[in-house]
């Protein structure tokens, strides 16, 4: 199997050269970008299985870069942000990153996201299910409902499939950050981690595959605990 | 009826302009009703002396025209007398309603002289009105005059009059006292009328009085009723508005103070909050700045680690400080991010309705493994049910963190404690060691920034020293408390209380701040 590529763009020269030779060190193939402008043009010749993406970046900011991305593409995006403040995050994550990293990031998280985003999960004995009128090809990762083909990203793919694996049963946020994001909850974290990334990404899917995404069939909130398929 | 009156009090209580208005009527009605009251009574009076000298001049006068008409007669039989007699009457008597004077011609009683000489009296005088106390004091007076004030009726009012007497000796008929009636009503009336101006008069002063003061006060009230509102906006933060001055006098210049002190205020404001955010945005900054280059430096050491078996032991060695003091860096740098916003107050907690228990057992959870390498054992003591309360769990957590990895640190291997409480309107957490405890000067201290309880021990669990001051800010943002006990030898408690809802106060934790003798 061919090495996985992963494109960097990060406009600290230092850094960017960092990442790459870590990236090269673990395994993947990968090249970096210090000008958003040349970002998006070096993506669709590159044709990356991952991008980590910094979110201050002159001329193109990162936030830019990922919407770019995300009209025509569903590659994972990991922002990596030296912000501190939760409303820079949710811009990042609307714009349809799948994950975030603060700076300075500890390398082995950012390793076990990385590869959570690359993994190709296995294929189940029952590679296709159904829910309602959705249909989950887990091999030929696609979605349909009422046979009408709806384009998720890897990780809103992954979402689904988290929960409908285990229709009925309640997925936590943290449960999901571990299973769908990768996360390494580790005792000495300062903090519990920030449970908003799943609400964004549980907002986006949603929207995707809901009829109206304020009363949802599919995905179900569990006030207080969490998420989990519906029984339609 | 009651209402009305409570409300009129009210509106008395709250309107300075009311009260100076009533005040002032008050007064001036005193006033103008006793200089009123002077003058009506001395312009009577001096209407009354008049007219008594007028009256007893003419009195007088006529008295002796009588007695000269009497005296100088020739012909003294009955009937030239009697006829004599009968002109005095018309001669003497003025009958205009206003100034009337009426007459009487009567015979003293018990003189021996016989005679039947018939007494001419002015008709309408009743003579019950010249009272026996009076003709006894004609006759005592002799040719003098005598008078006195009656009242007189008039057509069923009474009007003032005046009586005057004195003896006319008629000769061959005897002694015989003539009487003069005058009616005063004129003189009345001209009192009645000055009264009576004078009545409007002051009534019409008061009202004028009372205009008067309610412009004056309304202009006086009015400068310091807007100064009370504007105030009261800058009290609220707005400070903006401010005092429209007009003119040089004393409100003027109250009005230029009070505007010079708005403008330096909203200065002093405007250039300390500045400052608060330039201060705040260098933080941020600085923290930003810092973090690419942290970033780098920890990437750097980690690829120097995959590569730790081509490197020297010293080297290796050096990595290892390299890494744990860049990842203290990191603890402090992010520490200190938080410190700031909590002064910036920028700290915006999300709060949820959590249960407690939860949040302490994941916190024990996450440190039992710091737990285990100090050979410390948690003694969990928390209520069966669940303890629901509204706080951000993300801060109660590092809280409970903080105070539980610092009893690990302080408490000298000997069991932690960990007690969970409710009450009605509050929950607390406690968290207490075994260990040498601190002085009461070091627990003064505990909550100060980058205090150290142990300076001379080496730390074995990191820290920024930092810590302390954060979990107290986290406990106040929450309104609640977080206390400390110690005792030197014994250990030292940490009590953390926090309402059960967001805007419930709370006068009690649920569970006691004190150290058990023995709990071993």
């Amino acid at each position: 199997m061919m090495n996985k590529k992963i494109l960097v763009v990060e406009d600290e020269a230092e850094l960017n050269e960092s990442l790459v030779e870590w990236l090269r060190d673990g395994g993947f193939e990968a090249k970096g970008v210090e000008d958003g402008a040349d970002a998006y043009p070096t993506f669709l010749e590159y044709k990356p299985d991952l991008v980590l993406l910094d979110v201050q970046l002159p001329h193109v900011t990162g936030v830019e870069i990922a919407k770019l991305i995300r009209r025509e593409y569903g590659t994972p995006i990991i922002m990596l942000t030296a912000k501190t403040e939760a409303e820079d995050i949710v811009a990042g994550l609307e714009a349809g990153a799948d994950d975030y990293v603060r700076k300075p990031f500890d390398h082995n998280e950012l390793m076990a996201r990385i590869k959570a985003r690359l993994r190709e999960r296995n294929v189940p004995e029952k590679a296709v299910l159904t829910l309602g009128e959705l249909t989950i090809d887990i091999a030929g990762h696609e979605v349909r409902k009422d046979g009408q083909r709806i384009s998720l990203t890897p990780l809103e793919f992954n979402l689904l499939q988290t929960l409908v694996e285990k229709p009925g049963s309640v997925f936590s946020r943290e449960e999901l950050l571990v299973k769908v994001w990768g996360y390494q909850f580790k005792h000495d974290d300062k903090f519990k981690p920030d449970t908003r990334l799943v609400n964004v990404h549980v907002q986006r899917l949603r929207s995707k595959i809901e009829a109206d995404p304020d009363t949802p069939q599919f995905v179900l909130t569990e006030r207080g605990v969490g998420y989990k398929a519906g029984s339609v | 009826m009651r209402r009305i009156i409570e409300r009129l009090a009210r509106f008395f209580k709250r309107s300075l302009q009311a009260r100076w208005v009533a005040s002032t009527l008050v007064l001036s009605a005193i006033a103008l009703v006793s200089v009123g009251g002077f003058l009506s009574y001395s312009i009577g009076s001096g209407l009354f002396d008049t007219r008594l000298q007028q009256v007893l001049k003419d009195g007088e006068r006529a008295v002796v025209d009588v007695q000269n008409t009497f005296t100088a007669a020739s012909e003294l039989d009955p009937v030239s007398l009697q006829s004599m007699m009968n002109t005095v009457v018309p001669n003497l008597e003025n009958t205009s309603a206003s100034d009337s004077r009426l007459v009487a011609l009567l015979r003293s009683p018990n003189q021996d002289l016989n005679q039947n000489l018939q007494s001419p009296v002015s008709l309408g005088l009743d003579l019950n009105l010249i009272p026996e106390a009076l003709r006894t004091e004609v006759r005592k007076a002799g040719s003098k005059l005598v008078y006195k004030s009656v009242a007189l009726p008039f057509n069923g009012i009474s009007h003032p009059g005046l009586i005057v007497g004195s003896q006319v000796d008629i000769p061959v008929a005897g002694a015989y006292e003539l009487y003069l009636v005058y009616d005063l009503q004129s003189a009345q009336q001209t009192l009645d009328f000055v009264q009576s101006t004078l009545v409007f008069g002051g009534i019409v002063m008061i009202l004028i009085l009372g205009a008067v003061s309610f412009y004056v006060t309304g202009r006086i009230v009015r400068p310091v009723k807007i100064a009370a509102s504007v105030a009261s906006e800058l009290a609220a933060q707005n400070l903006e508005p401010r005092i429209k001055v007009v003119g040089e006098d004393v409100i003027a210049d109250l009005g230029r103070s009070f505007n010079i002190m708005a403008d330096r205020m909203q200065a002093k404001i405007g250039e300390l909050s500045e400052l608060s955010r330039m201060q705040q945005r260098f933080v941020a900054d600085v923290s930003h700045e810092l973090r690419t280059p942290l970033t780098t430096i920890k990437l750097s050491a980690a690829l120097l680690e995959n590569k730790v078996d081509e490197l020297s032991p010293a080297a290796a060695k050096n990595l290892h400080k390299l890494q744990g003091q860049v990842s203290r860096f990191e603890d402090l740098l992010n520490d200190l991010l938080e410190i700031s916003r909590y002064d910036a107050m920028t700290v915006v907690p999300e709060f949820e309705i959590e249960d407690l228990n939860g949040t302490v057992g994941m916190a024990l959870a996450n440190i039992q493994v710091l737990a285990d390498s100090k050979d410390c054992r948690l003694v969990v003591d928390i209520p069966a049910g669940p303890v629901e309360a509204e706080f951000d769990p993300r801060r109660i957590d590092r809280v409970l963190r903080n105070l539980l990895s610092n009893a690990i640190e302080h408490g000298a291997g000997e069991p932690i404690h960990v007690s969970v409480g409710q009450n009605e309107n509050a929950v607390a957490v406690t968290i207490m060691d075994h260990g040498s405890g601190m002085s009461p000067a070091e627990v003064r201290q505990v909550f100060d920034r980058f205090w150290r309880a142990d300076k001379a021990r080496r730390r074995t669990t990191g820290g920024t020293g930092l810590g302390m001051s954060i979990s107290l800010a986290d406990a106040q943002i929450h309104n609640g408390w977080l206390q400390v006990i110690s005792k030197p030898k014994r250990g030292t408690m940490f009590r953390l209380t926090l309402p059960r809802k967001q805007g419930v106060s709370f006068t009690q934790s649920p569970l006691p701040l004190n150290i058990p003798e023995v709990t071993k």
